[in-house]
């Protein structure tokens, strides 16, 4: 009998992989143990991981917040009924990578659950009150040229537009930094021609243009802390600093006295995109905008803060026609993706999903999730309103629009990958059918041919089987 | 009663807090009421804290009449941060202290207090809700809850006033919770029952908070899947349209279903055999003796 090993890994099939989008919470549980230490001691973050806990862990926390010894296990156990066995799992886990909880020995000898002192601590500070104040909250005299939220909200999409505009190559290339080019090149967002060695969009940055504006603005910032280091910013306070932004209220302004002087340099950087308006770089006061807001709420997905922001222009009919309403050249590129574009007028362009267009969108690494995701959070206002005829659905667009996007997207999955070890070549039909049985017996076997004396075991059983057979073999 | 299958973007929670002196546990003890106060404000941001697109309204309710505490009407406080709390979470501890101060200033001095307007409220809290759904952005699916914090004693005196608002909640899909400091209240019981919310009578009232967290903070979706106190039994009975006394048996009348007590009816103006009976012929057709329950009372 002989091995063959041979691995199939997914990863190198496909050509373009999908954009990653992290969470806070994804961002944070790839962070080592001290960084998270140093991070629990701003109450702005303990606010902000709260809110990104599932709601039975936030039950949990909750509970446990004024509790000042450790809890039983069994005892949280019993809060949650037993149908519900399975989230209460995923939550526990969920505090355990995120330390938000420890493990804590009670005198009886149970194995008892306790929140992490500083979390506990500063979670307390946020919620009632106490401690040092966040570092912007200076008192200002009332700002003579105060600003509004229109305003705010119009130079904030003005000056995130300009990345964006940057990345498709748009004509306006003026008012973006250095800085900025260099993160985009550091996400893979962007990369440089090879000839002319001048920046050009790659795939991952064509996904990155379908995610909604507050997706798009936290993973630019995600890369930006990961370059941050380099320039000497601790990565620790930077977020801090931005979900205090995010805490922040909009159309008030908030000093910049007693911030260090690395903030100040990240204050400056957060200026170029537009999470923050200044109007004097030695101004005192800056007002956060609504892209800074928009950080402290990313999971939620589209919602209140978004939608005021810009009005929807995408109109789905259920014969996979597209209606947009734009004149921009960036919109109609990204439309252009996954429809084909049929008309052209001055402010509206007719498009039809079809089958091809969508598989083409597939081949370049967009998700169907991305794509319906655009067309839902771009949805024109007239779309919000229409009813689905009673059926209750969780999405605005026709429920054969989604289905179909989403077969097309299934119908290019029919393999499945599975990393495994080939067993063949057996002496006997006998040592072939005993080996087999005690692989099937232990859940490792992927395939089988009793014809060719032919099977294979998965990765992880292969050393489990291979003893098997040793010792099987010696006593033949 | 509010949808159990899709859980909600944003949750708007109405908190109506009795703070009618004649309470028990204010006379006993007046400094108790700053202590369960606390401990409202904090679960107020607690609610606030679950979601950034959650809401919050705080309503007070005394003798004379009831008043938003949070949000304030017109411009809201100037509020910088003094410590560190989330400004969101000073400015409603602020407005809600500032404002109460005012509603109790402003109760009138020579009148001795009487019941609190907890029906005025409720109403006030639907209104409330329907004005924010009114608002909202389309698309967005909002559930919502009342919460009454009271000490006040069961009465029936409003027993008309709060079928109907139990009755608008249930159609509008409000949830009405009800945390009882002191006695039972069978009838508010009776309206957490039509709407689907939870009743909870606080054994003790220094552990006031951590009750309130643990069974009035989860959304109604999330409830299904916490180990809560359970119903119990609801009291059912109604009250009579006379004398306003909860009563087992008693008339109804066939018209407009209206229970009284007694058969020689005041005129009270409920019921539609208001013209009197004439001499000789005893009891007007069609009152007859049925067991009184909450449903046909609305009714009438």
């Amino acid at each position: 009998m002989s091995e063959s090993s041979r691995s199939k890994s997914s990863l190198n099939l496909n050509p373009a992989p999908t954009l990653q989008c992290k969470d806070l919470h994804e961002y944070l549980k790839s962070r080592s143990p001290q960084f998270l230490e140093t991070l629990y001691n701003y109450p702005t973050i303990c606010l902000a991981v709260y809110r990104e806990l599932p709601e039975l862990a936030r039950h949990f926390v909750i509970r446990l917040l004024f509790v000042e010894q450790p809890v039983p296990q069994a005892v949280v156990t019993s809060w949650v009924s037993q149908t519900y066995a399975r989230e209460q799992s995923k939550a526990g886990e969920a505090l355990s990578e995120l330390s938000v909880w420890q493990e804590a020995p009670i005198p009886g000898g149970m194995p008892g659950w306790m929140l992490a002192q500083s979390f506990k601590k500063n979670l307390k500070v946020a919620l009632l009150g106490g401690g040092r104040p966040w570092s912007m909250s200076s008192s200002l005299e009332p700002d003579g040229k105060a600003r509004d939220v229109a305003f705010l909200d119009a130079y904030a999409l003005e000056r995130w537009e300009c990345v964006l505009h940057y990345m498709v190559g748009s004509a306006q290339t003026e008012g973006i930094s250095a800085d900025a080019v260099r993160i985009l090149l550091h996400a893979g967002l962007m990369t440089r021609d090879a000839e002319d060695g001048s920046a050009v969009i790659t795939r991952a940055g064509f996904q990155f243009l379908l995610l909604s504006t507050a997706k798009q603005v936290w993973l630019f910032l995600q890369h930006y802390l990961q370059t941050a280091e380099r320039r000497s910013l601790s990565a620790a306070e930077c977020l801090a600093f931005l979900y205090q932004l995010g805490f922040s209220t909009l159309g008030k302004d908030y000093s910049t006295e007693g911030m260090s002087n690395n903030m100040l340099v990240f204050l400056q950087h957060l200026r170029e995109f537009g999470l923050v308006y200044q109007r004097k770089r030695k101004a005192g006061r800056f007002y956060p905008t609504r892209l800074a807001l928009n950080i402290a709420s990313v999971r939620d997905g589209p919602g209140a803060l978004e939608a005021a922001r810009s009005p929807g222009y995408i109109v789905v009919e259920t014969n996979y026609r597209v209606y947009a309403y734009t004149q921009t050249a960036l919109q109609v590129a990204l439309l252009g993706l996954f429809t084909e574009l049929v008309y052209r007028f001055p402010n509206l362009v007719v498009g039809v999903v079809t089958r091809e267009s969508v598989r083409q969108a597939l081949r370049g690494g967009i998700t169907a999730d991305q794509i319906l995701h655009y067309l839902e959070q771009h949805a024109h206002p007239q779309m919000l309103k229409t009813e689905t005829g009673g059926i209750r659905s969780t999405s605005l667009l026709p429920p054969t629009v989604v289905d179909q996007v989403r077969l097309w997207e299934s119908e290019r999955n029919r393999f499945t990958y599975t990393e495994g070890v080939v067993y063949n070549q057996f002496l006997s039909q006998a040592d072939f059918v005993v080996l087999r049985d005690y692989a099937k017996q232990q859940g490792v076997l992927t395939w089988q041919s009793e014809r060719a004396r032919t099977m294979v075991v998965t990765r992880a059983g292969h050393d489990d089987v291979k003893k098997f057979w040793k010792r099987y073999s010696k006593t033949a | 009663m509010a949808d159990d299958e899709l859980p909600s973007d944003s949750s708007l929670l109405v908190i109506i807090v009795d703070t009618n002196p004649n309470q028990r546990y204010i006379t006993e003890d007046p400094k108790v009421l700053t202590g369960c106060l606390d401990a409202v404000i904090a679960f107020a941001n607690s609610h606030l804290m679950q979601k950034s697109r959650n809401q919050l309204a705080v309503i007070g309710c005394h003798f004379h009449k009831s008043e938003y505490l949070y949000p304030s009407p017109g411009k809201p406080l100037d509020v910088r941060q003094i410590d560190g709390q989330y400004e969101l979470f000073t400015l409603v501890e602020k407005t809600i202290k500032m404002r109460l101060v005012n509603l109790i200033k402003s109760q009138p001095q020579d009148e001795k207090p009487g019941e609190s307007l907890l029906a005025g409220a409720l109403a006030m809290a639907l209104c409330f809700i329907a004005r924010m759904r009114r608002e909202s952005p389309p698309g967005l699916r909002t559930s919502s809850r009342i919460l009454i914090v009271t000490g006040s004693s069961d009465t029936a005196a409003q027993y008309i006033n709060y079928m109907n608002v139990f009755f608008t909640a249930q159609k509008q899909q409000v949830l009405i919770d009800v945390c009882s400091m002191d006695k039972h209240l069978s009838l508010l019981q009776q309206g957490c029952d039509i709407t689907g919310g939870l009743y909870l009578k606080v054994p003790s009232l220094e552990g006031l908070l951590q009750y309130l967290l643990w069974v009035f903070l989860p959304d109604a979706s999330e409830r299904t899947k916490l180990v809560l106190p359970g119903r119990g039994r609801v009291d059912y009975r109604a009250a009579c349209f006379c004398h306003r006394e909860l009563l087992t048996i008693g008339y109804v009348c066939s018209v407009c279903l209206s229970g009284e007590c007694c058969n020689n009816l005041p005129n009270s103006g409920y019921c539609c055999r208001m013209k009197p009976v004439l001499p000789g012929t005893g009891p007007a057709s069609g009152i007859g003796k049925y067991k009184l329950s909450a449903t046909c009372a609305l009714l009438a």
